[in-house]
């Protein structure tokens, strides 16, 4: 039987619903394979129960709890479909975190060693935060990550961090253009 | 507008050696206690903490994998045998820096004496010792801490043996049957604390810490501890630790 040639596909972005729906459509037939998505590993889940005595989390905790929930996603998602030759879609990846991190003051050196761990995807697809949504809340990791930080990192407020954060995945798009997102 | 964090980081840094090389004021001092298990850290470390309080100093400890926000979730995991290497190093490096931010460095900020009962090279040691690379870890827990002193207790991998398994069998990952998948535990510990041991030896060269031998008596060690913290106590603020202070300053407004 011939094997499949298998992909693993980074969709990212700070709209969560924005990224599950370009994921979807990116996957295409669910038989191809699979999406990965944030917090499979329920580490955010169980975070978000700890009452206020615990602290509020800085960026950098916040980021590596991302990584931890990334390499359990590698481990019993990403990794495994692959080596079936299958799809993945990893909706979001590795740039939706180094945007995060950036717009909260994180230096890029350290963003880029905490990620030296995860795989380069065979592509990558920067989803703009869908028009609708604009003025509202959003969820995935960058707002839970805002509603959750303590302080005002880099001097920012969390609504900041999210505008920094959607001009820095901007940025990045442009800087390394790859595949567009799906159209709506 | 990422230009903005510069502006901070600079201030931040200004703010903390300020801070820190004030004379006015009595320096915050941080102690870490190191070593394998069973070479008795905790009983000297409760010992120290007794002697400084009554010499007048105000004490505030901080124990690894302790922090109230990741704890749970890495007990979690832990009981259901949960994690690979990169997941116990990074949650562990989550909890550290948490622990980092709201307890050690409000702590010295105001002045007080942190004693650490386990530091950052646990988790270099461990970690090293499950197949990470040191570069990868080390550099998870940057901006880095330095203590003011690191007391290493050195035991054998025997006698860590022994006192560890006198009372009770170590754990699925206190044994690291995660990396050697040796079924016995006793076993299993015995090979994996050799590894943790000779990564903390190579630690105890690179980062100059003082050591104890753990196989004296505990009183005779708790007369060394003493003596050596009260050499080393009045060393300067050292600007190793700029960068951790103002990253952490640049989203805090301790009180001053």
């Amino acid at each position: 039987m011939k094997r499949s040639k298998p992909r693993l596909i980074a969709v990212d972005g700070i709209d969560a619903a924005a990224l599950v729906a370009a994921a979807k459509k990116l996957l295409g037939a669910p038989g191809r394979g699979g999406i990965s998505h944030w917090d499979a590993s329920g580490v955010f889940q169980e975070l978000d129960v700890a009452g206020p005595i615990a602290g509020a989390p800085g960026p950098r905790t916040l980021l590596l709890l991302y990584a931890a929930d990334l390499a359990f996603r590698l481990r019993w998602e990403i990794r495994p479909a692959l080596a079936e030759g299958r799809t993945v879609v990893a909706a979001p990846y590795v740039e939706t975190a180094v945007a995060f991190g950036r717009a909260a003051g994180v230096p890029q050196g350290w963003l880029e060693n905490l990620f030296r761990f995860a795989p380069r995807p065979h592509e990558t697809c920067f989803v703009p935060r869908a028009a609708k949504r604009a003025r509202g809340g959003i969820d995935g990791f960058v707002g839970f990550g805002c509603a959750r930080l303590g302080g005002r990192p880099a001097g920012r407020t969390p609504k900041q961090i999210v505008a920094c954060a959607a001009k820095e995945l901007r940025r990045r798009a442009v800087s390394a253009p790859r595949r567009p997102a799906p159209s709506r | 507008m990422l230009h903005k964090n510069g502006f901070v980081i600079r201030d931040a840094r200004r703010r903390a050696r300020k801070h820190f090389t004030d004379p006015s004021r009595r320096r915050g001092l941080l102690v870490a206690f190191e070593g394998p298990d069973g070479s008795g850290k905790t009983t000297q470390r409760k010992l120290f903490k007794t002697w400084l309080r009554s010499e007048g100093y105000d004490v505030v400890t901080t124990k690894w994998n302790s922090s109230e926000l990741i704890k749970p979730i890495i007990k979690s995991r832990k009981t259901v045998r949960a994690l690979s290497p990169e997941e116990f190093s990074l949650l562990h490096g989550a909890d550290f820096r948490h622990r980092v931010e709201q307890t050690i460095l409000p702590a010295l900020w105001d002045g007080k004496l942190v004693i650490a009962d386990r530091f950052l090279f646990t988790g270099l040691a461990r970690d090293v010792a499950r197949g990470l690379d040191l570069d990868w870890v080390l550099k998870l827990y940057q901006p880095l801490l330095w203590p003011d002193m690191v007391f290493y207790f050195a035991v054998s991998p025997i006698t860590s043996g022994k006192r560890v398994t006198a009372t009770r069998l170590p754990n699925f990952y206190e044994a690291g049957q995660d990396v050697t998948h040796v079924e016995d535990p006793v076993e299993s510990y015995q090979h994996f604390i050799s590894r943790v041991i000779r990564e903390y030896e190579s630690l105890a060269l690179i980062f100059n810490f003082i050591t104890v031998d753990a196989e004296q008596s505990i009183g005779d060690q708790h007369r060394q501890i003493r003596e050596l913290f009260l050499e080393g106590q009045r060393r300067p603020w050292s600007d190793w630790n700029l960068d951790a202070v103002a990253d952490w300053l640049a989203r805090t407004r301790p009180s001053t």
